[in-house]
């Protein structure tokens, strides 16, 4: 199944012999791809709201669309993150955990219909939620912004779209089971509990005055570790001995790392409210969860990066199109849990809180990590499911060195300038002004960070939708390199 | 970890234990916080919110301005809000029991607004509103949009809406003592 090419440049080709699909792939055709093209829809209108937010930000008077309501900064800046996350984010997922544990368990989707009404509601509503927020009806929570009505649609949605895998690992014919399928399970399940919860602390039932605050940061950190974090990793645990064809290095740390995993993401949320006025106490368990969520770092990295070291796997990883995205993104991985375990300290918070260093640690981990890991894994499933080529290899070269560097420049730019703005802020000589104008070369970069974003997602939309309509036509056959 | 029982208990452990421990533990350390004097016989503080500020309130969260604001002092030693005059004390949980939303934030593209009604005049607030870059804060939006031309169109006047936003944000004050912050005499 491994697929490198010799002129050590990712050619983005499909796999050797027989395209025939599976029985099991085949069941899960029809769902899988309702959900990836959704997801690359929603990712393409994330990407543009991204340019247009970093234009704004920081420009004169609001730069583009400086008098109109409907776009204010306030608007798009909420809309595009949740485009990001609940559009493309919950959609490759949903997509990627369906395959992924349909391949692991053997499992054939009888239900499909189930799912794909999942997917069409979970669109309907975030569809719903976008239009309100641009029309004002935003809750003010971060990734909570949807007006609270849409909370209870998403969270049916997801048990009609996001639980197949844990029927899918129930269901498997033999004992025998997977590092990736355990953090999928844990995934599908961890989800809709703390959305939930989260849902009724913050929005219907509120908490008292700063305990929203903590229940948001436990959803937020959940969020972004129980549930794309886990689902990247699985993918990791997945593609790189599928595609290098060996086991994972020091796999007999895997079950350790996973409970950990699980163990200490949970009470990370409080560091992000160092500082605040929250009790002490709870701001000291997120600091010390943050230090302690250095054990699965370490153990995924030497699971990962120990396999990628042996054998040549980094030179094989560079010439083979999944592994070099899914490579990224476990490199961004470990990176996040340093940063994560260091700077929640107070010393170092207290610099960079407030600025933009939090974004970039949340763009680390989902755009550098999870985001490439799905990029990856596109290039691995879809050529199986739709049984044809990628169109152009000079796409798939675009995608990645604009995703790239567009990811290395956004990560520049949000977490070196929110080091050098909370610097700055930290001398209260330095007025609010000052501080801005010596930011706007970082702003400059965001901006052209952003623009390469979107190019890299346009050749990658073109690339994939091109794909899976030749796919549909009979006979197809895609070009050979 | 063949057992789907015993992984679907743990992860269910790994959600609900921090949320008990984190949450619900919280809620019954702050949640039974209310107005309260600085000492005996003195004043309520927080103050109750004027209805308009709670309209105006809305206002704010509608237009997403918690992207840019935060809501929260840290004390001194942490950070420079207090020496920058965002407040003259740290936020504390008492100062937000009034609050329907806490919008703390998370991001300060602006300043703290914390204490903000108590170091802006209502003059100097819409005319940021209104003319950002005249009002020599030239990266802030701009909210003209709330405001209007009179009848005979000679001049400008607010909407409701810009009127509660206003309000909300002059009555947005931490400059009075409470028993966990007590101000230097």
């Amino acid at each position: 199944m491994t697929q490198e090419n010799r002129s050590g440049r990712p050619q983005g080709r499909p796999p050797e012999g027989d395209s025939r699909l599976s029985r099991v792939e085949a069941q899960l055709r029809g769902p899988f791809l309702l959900f990836f093209v959704s997801a690359v829809i929603w990712l393409l209108a994330a990407s543009i709201l991204g340019v247009v937010a970093a234009l704004q930000q920081g420009a004169v008077a609001g730069g583009p669309f400086r008098d109109c309501e409907v776009f204010t900064f306030g608007h798009v800046a909420s809309v595009q993150r949740n485009l990001f996350v609940y559009g493309w984010g919950f959609n490759a997922f949903f997509a990627l955990n369906l395959w992924l544990l349909s391949q692991l368990g053997r499992f054939e989707l009888r239900n499909g219909w189930l799912a794909t009404l999942g997917g069409a509601v979970w669109n309907l509503a975030l569809t719903y939620g976008v239009v309100q927020i641009f029309a004002g009806h935003q809750t003010g929570f971060g990734l909570l912004d949807f007006p609270r009505e849409v909370g209870p649609v998403l969270a049916v949605a997801f048990l009609l779209a996001g639980f197949w895998p844990i029927v899918a690992f129930a269901r498997r014919p033999t004992g025998h089971n997977f590092a990736s399928q355990w953090f999928v399970v844990g995934a599908s399940f961890a989800f809709p509990l703390t959305y939930l919860l989260a849902q009724l602390l913050v929005l219907w039932q509120p908490a008292s005055g700063v305990v929203q605050a903590v229940a948001h940061s436990w959803f937020i950190s959940n969020l972004l570790l129980l549930w794309v974090s886990a689902s990247a990793l699985a993918a990791v645990y997945y593609f790189l001995p599928k595609v290098l064809g060996r086991t994972i290095s020091g796999y007999y740390l895997a079950p350790v790392g996973f409970w950990t995993f699980f163990l200490f993401a949970g009470w990370t949320g409080p560091a992000a409210l160092v500082g605040g006025p929250v009790p002490l106490w709870l701001q000291s368990v997120g600091i010390v969860a943050g230090a302690m969520l250095m054990v699965p770092v370490i153990i995924t990295a030497i699971n990962f990066h120990g396999t990628l070291s042996s054998e040549g796997g980094w030179a094989r990883a560079w010439n083979d199109t999944t592994l070099r995205f899914v490579s990224f993104g476990a490199i961004a991985f470990t990176l996040f849990g340093v940063l994560n375990a260091v700077f929640g300290f107070r010393g170092y918070n207290a610099v960079v809180r407030f600025t933009s260093f939090a974004a970039g640690q949340e763009q680390l981990l989902t755009y550098a990590f999870a985001t490439m890991v799905l990029f990856g894994a596109a290039y691995f499933v879809l050529p199986r499911l739709t049984g044809s080529l990628w169109p152009s290899a000079k796409l798939v070269h675009v995608h990645f060195w604009a995703t790239a560097l567009g990811a290395l420049g956004m990560l520049a730019g949000l977490l070196l300038g929110g080091w050098q703005e909370g610097k700055l802020l930290a001398d209260s000589a330095v007025s609010l002004q000052q501080v801005v104008k010596a930011g706007s070369a970082w702003n400059f970069v965001l901006i052209i960070s952003a623009v390469l974003l979107l190019v890299g997602h346009v050749a990658f939309a073109l690339n994939a939708f091109g794909m899976i309509l030749k796919s549909s036509a009979p006979a197809s056959e895609g070009r050979h390199d | 970890m063949k057992n789907l029982n015993t992984l679907l208990a743990g992860v269910f452990l790994a959600v609900a234990l921090p949320f008990g421990a984190l949450v619900i533990s919280s809620q019954a350390q702050l949640g039974s916080l209310g107005r309260a004097p600085a000492e005996d016989g003195g004043p309520l503080f927080p103050s109750r919110e004027p209805g308009l500020a709670i309209q105006g309130r809305a206002v704010y969260v509608s237009l997403g301005c918690v992207s840019c604001h935060t809501q929260q002092v840290r004390p001194a030693g942490q950070g420079s809000d207090i020496a920058r005059g965002y407040g003259v004390r740290g936020s504390v949980a008492r100062d937000y029991v009034q609050q329907k939303q806490a919008l703390l934030g998370d991001r300060r593209l602006g300043p703290d607004l914390a204490n903000y009604g108590a170091r802006t005049s209502k003059i100097d607030l819409e005319a940021l509103l209104r003319d950002p870059a005249a009002s020599g804060a030239a990266s802030h939006p701009s909210y003209s949009y709330l405001y209007g031309r009179s009848a005979d169109g000679k001049s400008i006047v607010p909407s409701e809406r810009a009127v509660a936003l206003v309000a909300y944000l002059k009555s947005l004050r931490q400059d009075y003592s409470s028993p966990e912050a007590k101000l230097k005499q």
